[in-house]
């Protein structure tokens, strides 16, 4: 803590151009065979918001686990302030001045805001333990970068926005001057997100530095002054924001000029979305004309859902989708997504409510028969839900259609047909691996993933439900998501996403219904997506007339 | 066998796989030597023993395979709730249950000929045995009670039951000890081979190779495995956890009632109590070893049962005692789950 104001490159750095206050140089990392970090270079001047894009398995979160202790480099050098330092552990971290949010709040759920961020720092404990020095010096850094929190609430009552700022205010009250987060705006409204955005531009105004990880490019444009874009453990560029464009990120990210081109579209699209606010609510009653219009291949009527503690977490709530239609269902996490997605699969049993796919009442049936009424779920937790982790992929590939015909003859499992299915599945679906007999556990993200849709898929859905299906996956494999999605609508497939991804919900839904405490409180069609009017409705502020 | 196997991957996994099992029985037999030679015996005197017992005579051979009949049904019925994480550990209870109503069948109905009598006693045991475990699977499915508590304690249960039924309902009280009459003649195991062991080998045989049919080929055996491998997942996809459970819980049950048949008609003749032995220990060290693959099983138990014959050996001729064997079965077990821990350690990247 004593480093704060000391630090020379601190003191030198005024902007950009300056002296950097952070060099890494040639850092190397290997996990066995696995070479996360090949040679790396990176440096951070002082007042700046340095972004560090590319895509999952790029290498961006392991470089800052290097350099805040968490993991030993087997090779290259950090520079701080023009001196050279050695980080063993989180402790040495903080002590110069560095400091790291995590994905994963650590944080005491029953300890109140001031003493999670006090916790570990020394405290006056004499008679007892005072914090008021503590929470003085909390409302003065809460005020000064428009962190406001309020000290004395336990963290178990707070959004997860609210934690967030918590976690920030826990590392600049331990005098961090580099502040690192890792992918911040995961789950937070796009209001959140802007508040966020506001509090780095005021810590960087300070002199301080923030290294902002994230895969969004949109989000890059938004806040950051410096990007440095990595992929496979490399290094592939450092550049000004004012110098580069969405499109050139793309291809940096992706090395893929075909791809890029699509991702760079969608991006545009989404800006597009977000500007639209005007328009946005010209035609509010427009879904409810739509929806009578047409015959809905999939009709929800009052569904009640419990959650697992016998708790009502969707209330009475009616969707209906149309062959080829995507609805988007939006909400932040935990406002009955979950337990929406686990009836409409089949899987929770109803608590109330009628269920039809192509005419078919499923409510109270097995979850077999809804998986052969054409009902296909691609969960949200792939390794919880999706996977039998140490079974073969063919094993995998043929969970939930053994007793099909496909697979099954006078009961016995046909595997040379399981076999021949795997091959042509894992080419048509590009799933890397050792081969078709690799245990899925040893799979990626992005390849487990391309293997439940690759079984979601084989059995020709009606109804596809998919929960946050792109969440942690790498750019390339999110397209292939997408596209996937495109092909099943346009052999009309009605899809059901449910997504805390704003992004992806403009991108690919035809409508979108908003989820909050477990009942929809807006509606709206492609065309009239405003995300600031949904980020509302998202946090529950904004009642519908 | 090999056709069995799921991929040409399993069968390159498995060469490796042997090399712990192989380096595990070695070591067994090497701190076990050290232990025998600390009591004052001749180590290599006290293994040739064992280890040549079963095969030097035919009794040896007769009496080695008759005792893998039992060591096998038990493990197999361990092993099958085992691949959907659930552990039965009543194999003796069901045995000891399939007994008692195998003896009763063969002693009221001891007129009727062999054609009705035997596949009636056999059926008699493992209905028997499957409900013994029901009750347990029962519980388990409906209140949520554990099975391991629950099939422990039926044994205790049917300890009961046997000590009321050989000294109460059919005693002989010439036997000196809790045994009942003999069954009639219809419910023996006619002998069979040169030199002659009791015809419920051959059953055993045919229902290890179904069993390994069912576990590693059928739809059910699918189902299992996926529930083993990941409930949550299983159930998402349509299988029904509940069903596989407990099916698989008396499923086990029969296989355990059915050994206890066949103990009666095939080796006793009659209910003795005691008669579960230490088959229910050496059941799960079996199922264990084999990593719960019900393929490895019956090699597994073979392996145990020359053991186990050649225990009594080694105390007559090298006067050791013969718990020294399940000392010995003890440590192949412990060097096995150490090969796990020291595997993983040489396989894991240096952070």
């Amino acid at each position: 803590m004593d480093s704060d104001l000391s630090s020379p490159g601190v003191m030198a750095g005024t902007g950009g151009a300056g002296h950097p206050v952070l060099e890494m140089a040639g850092i190397r990392k290997t996990f066995g065979p696995v070479v996360a970090l090949d040679g790396v270079d990176f440096a951070v001047g002082a007042s700046e918001v340095h972004g560090l894009i590319g895509g999952n398995g790029a290498g961006k979160t392991t470089l800052m686990n290097v350099l805040y202790g968490l993991y030993k480099p087997d090779g290259g050098t950090v520079r701080l302030g023009g001196r050279e330092i050695v980080v063993r552990n989180p402790r040495d971290a903080i002590n110069h001045g560095i400091g790291m949010v995590h994905q994963n709040f650590l944080q005491v759920d029953s300890y109140t805001v001031a003493e999670n961020i006090v916790l570990g720092t020394p405290q006056p404990s004499f008679p007892a333990l005072n914090l008021r020095e503590a929470e003085a010096k909390i409302a003065d850094l809460a005020e000064r970068f428009g962190l406001k929190v309020e000290p004395r609430i336990p963290v178990q009552w707070l959004s997860v926005g609210i934690r967030q700022r918590v976690e920030i205010l826990k590392a600049l009250y331990r005098g961090a001057r580099i502040l690192v987060l890792d992918e911040p705006t995961t789950n937070l409204t796009p209001q959140e997100v802007d508040s966020l955005f506001g509090s780095l531009r005021a810590i960087v105004d300070e002199g301080m530095s923030v290294v902002f990880i994230t895969h969004k490019i949109r989000e890059t444009m938004a806040v950051c002054d410096e990007l440095t874009i990595m992929r496979d453990g490399l290094r592939v560029a450092t550049l000004h924001r004012r110098d580069t464009t969405t499109r050139d990120l793309a291809m940096l990210m992706v090395g893929d000029e075909q791809t890029a081109e699509r991702v760079a579209a969608v991006i545009g699209a989404d800006s597009a979305a977000i500007g639209a606010g005007s328009t946005a609510t010209e035609h509010p009653a427009a879904a409810a004309q739509l929806s009578e219009k047409v015959a809905p291949r999939v009709k929800v009527s009052g569904l009640n859902a419990d959650n697992d503690h016998g708790v009502r977490s969707v209330h009475d709530l009616d969707l209906g989708i149309t062959r080829g239609e995507v609805l988007g269902i939006a909400g932040v996490a935990g406002n009955g997504q979950a337990e929406l997605a686990e009836c409409l699969a089949g899987v929770r049993p109803l608590s109330g409510g009628e269920v039809d796919v192509d005419g078919e009442a499923l409510a109270g049936r097995l979850t077999a028969q809804w998986l052969a009424a054409g009902v296909a779920y691609v969960p949200e937790d792939r390794h919880r839900d999706g996977i039998l982790p140490g079974a073969s992929i063919i094993q995998n590939l043929v969970l939930g259609a053994q007793r099909s015909t496909r697979f099954s003859k006078h009961g016995l499992i046909d595997w040379p047909a399981a076999r021949r299915h795997a091959a042509e599945a894992m080419s048509a679906y590009s799933v890397k691996a050792s081969g078709a007999t690799a245990a899925a556990a040893t799979l990626s993200g992005g390849n487990i993933q391309r293997v439940i849709l690759a079984r979601a898929f084989a059995h020709k859905p009606g109804f596809l439900i998919f929960h946050n299906p792109t969440r942690g996956l790498d750019i390339a494999s999110t397209q292939f998501v997408y596209d996937r999605v495109r092909e099943a609508t346009a052999e009309g497939t009605s899809v059901l996403l449910l997504s805390e991804d704003l992004d992806e919900l403009t991108h690919l839904a035809d409508r979108i219904v908003v989820l909050y405490r477990g009942r929809v409180v807006a509606e709206r069609l492609r065309g009239a997506y405003d995300q600031y009017e949904l980020g509302r409705f998202m946090a529950g502020i904004v009642e519908e007339s | 066998m090999t056709t069995l196997t799921l991929s040409p991957g399993t069968v390159r996994a498995g060469a490796s796989r042997a090399v712990p099992y192989v380096i595990a029985v070695l070591l067994a037999f090497l701190v076990s030597g050290v232990l025998i030679a600390i009591l004052g015996h001749d180590p290599v005197e006290a293994f040739r023993a064992i280890l040549t017992s079963s095969f030097k005579s035919s009794f040896g051979f007769v009496e080695t395979v008759q005792k893998w009949v039992p060591l096998v049904l038990l493990a197999l019925g361990f092993t099958i709730p085992l691949a959907a994480g659930k552990y039965n550990i009543g194999g003796e209870g069901q045995l000891l249950v399939g007994a008692t109503a195998a003896a009763g069948v063969g002693i009221i109905f001891a007129d009727l000929p062999m054609v009705v009598l035997l596949p009636a006693i056999l059926l008699a045991g493992v209905i028997a045995g499957a409900f013994w475990a029901g009750i347990a699977a029962w519980l388990m499915d409906r209140f949520g009670v554990s099975e391991i508590l629950s099939t422990v304690l039926l044994n205790f249960i049917s300890f009961g039951i046997v000590d009321y039924v050989a000294s109460e309902v059919w005693s002989d009280p010439a036997a000196g000890h809790p045994t009942t009459i003999p069954v009639g003649d219809g419910a023996l195991l006619p002998l069979i081979g040169n030199p002659s062991m009791h015809s419920g080998v051959l059953l055993a045989v045919l229902v290890a190779a179904g069993t390994v049919m069912v576990m590693k080929r059928s739809v059910a055996g699918f189902e299992l495995s996926a529930v083993g491998a990941n409930a949550r997942a299983a159930q998402v996809h349509g299988i029904r956890i509940g069903r596989i459970v407990v099916g698989a819980l008396v499923t086990g049950g029969a296989l355990g009632g059915f050994a206890g048949a066949v103990e009666v008609a095939g080796i006793h003749g009659k209910l003795i109590e005691g008669m579960q032995s230490n088959y229910l220990l050496l059941a799960i060290i079996i199922g264990l070893i084999a990593r719960g693959n019900a393929l490895a099983v019956p090699f597994v138990a073979f392996g145990i049962a020359v053991l186990e014959v050649g225990a009594s050996a080694m105390q007559r001729s090298a006067g050791v005692p013969s718990e020294m064997v399940l000392i010995v079965e003890a440590l192949i077990l412990f060097f096995l789950l150490l090969s796990d821990v020291v595997g993983s350690r040489l396989r894991r990247p240096q952070q």
